[in-house]
């Protein structure tokens, strides 16, 4: 390119790409036609990345960030509340024993009228009504130690933020 | 069929060469929201005219960042990776609403008249002010007789900063393509602008 020629249209909007040839650049470097026709192109752009983000910002600002509180995978979500239906199961079975110290004749019968029992009785006589309650209160923080450490947060699965989680409320067996 | 296109186009921003995450920015969902959510949501509103949708759209692609995170390689800037993300999301939507850009969804178009009000007044005078609104009005309304390629490569380069490599590689486009688009849209600029200097 001639030195002395000024830039095209085409050479200033590659500069304003950051595609200009290092002789164009040269010549824009010292010429100050040319220094005003990229202002005038280059003006409206600046005013308009900075009136666009203004408006942005603005409208970024009324919006909460919790919205973006993040969704556990699918199978994450699937461990979780199969967790939950596994300790669910584990309660269904150790709780009737509880009221049931042991497997007595009055036991049986009562088992053998009643409607299908939902669990095998399980063997328990030989622990103490208060080391079964241990044991248990130890089993119930275990799940939720479990629960609390797989979900970051209660919104990822859809429960109320302010309630906290059901994990969170689970209070220990007294009896 | 749409769904396995749009899981490749995913994988594509997301899953890319070895894993080399630049720091724990993408692990901080309040942070990268506080950050980027500006840029973002003026790049998907601008990109399809609706601020409405375009809200929508911002906190879907944050989500899916969210979820990619483990996936980031590092070697580009958390704004073009996003950005990148956002883009597939804009398209997706302008598949579903092919005709229903900017003319149709005047009803919430986005309105930069008052935002000039809200940039800094310490740094400009209030006729400095006037002239940025008017200019970026000029602007909006050039992008609005744009291609959505056309827009989307010009707020690429002009809002996000991307250079030509960056936007090529993001868009899936050879870079001469890439400056035709950007020749195209900085023709309409420059002829709006001159249309206003024609006016005063």
């Amino acid at each position: 390119m001639n030195s002395t020629m000024h830039l095209t249209d085409d050479q200033i909007d590659e500069y304003l790409m950051g595609d200009l040839s290092a002789e164009a650049t040269a010549h824009l470097d010292a010429c100050n036609p040319c220094l005003t026709r990229v202002a005038e192109v280059e003006q409206p752009l600046a005013s308009f990345r900075a009136v666009s983000l203004a408006w942005s910002e603005r409208r970024s600002a009324t919006l909460p960030l919790q919205e973006f509180a993040p969704v556990r995978p699918r199978w994450t979500r699937r461990f979780v509340w199969g967790a939950t239906a596994a300790a669910a199961l584990v309660i269904g079975i150790v709780v009737p024993t509880l009221h049931a110290p042991a497997a007595t004749e009055t036991n049986v019968a009562v088992a053998a009228v009643a409607p299908a029992p939902v669990a095998p009785v399980v063997q328990v006589a030989h622990i103490s009504r208060e080391e079964q309650i241990a044991r248990d209160n130890q089993m119930l923080q275990a799940i939720d130690r479990e629960l609390n450490a797989s979900v970051e947060s209660p919104a990822a699965l859809g429960l109320p933020v302010d309630g906290r989680s059901r994990g969170h409320n689970r209070s220990t067996m007294q009896d | 069929m749409q769904l396995a296109l749009d899981a490749t186009l995913d994988a594509k921003m997301t899953n890319v060469q070895a894993p080399a995450r630049s720091g724990s920015e993408l692990d901080d969902i309040d942070a990268l929201v506080r950050n980027y959510r500006p840029r973002l949501l003026r790049f998907v509103a601008f990109s399809i005219g609706d601020p409405d949708l375009a809200e929508s759209i911002t906190q879907d692609c944050f989500l899916k960042a969210w979820n990619g995170r483990a996936n980031f390689r590092g070697d580009c800037s958390v704004n073009t990776w996003l950005t990148g993300i956002a883009l597939n999301l804009v398209r997706d939507q302008q598949r579903l609403q092919k005709f229903r850009f900017w003319r149709q969804a005047r009803a919430t178009a986005i309105d930069v008249t008052d935002a000039a009000t809200f940039l800094a007044s310490g740094e400009s005078s209030p006729e400095a002010r006037i002239l940025a609104r008017e200019q970026a009005e000029q602007v909006t309304a050039a992008l609005e007789t744009l291609s959505p390629n056309q827009r989307t490569i010009f707020l690429m380069r002009f809002a996000e900063d991307m250079n030509l490599a960056e936007i090529a590689e993001a868009i899936h486009m050879p870079i001469n393509t890439v400056k035709t688009h950007l020749h195209r849209a900085l023709k309409a600029v420059r002829a709006y602008a001159a249309a206003a200097g024609a006016a005063r």
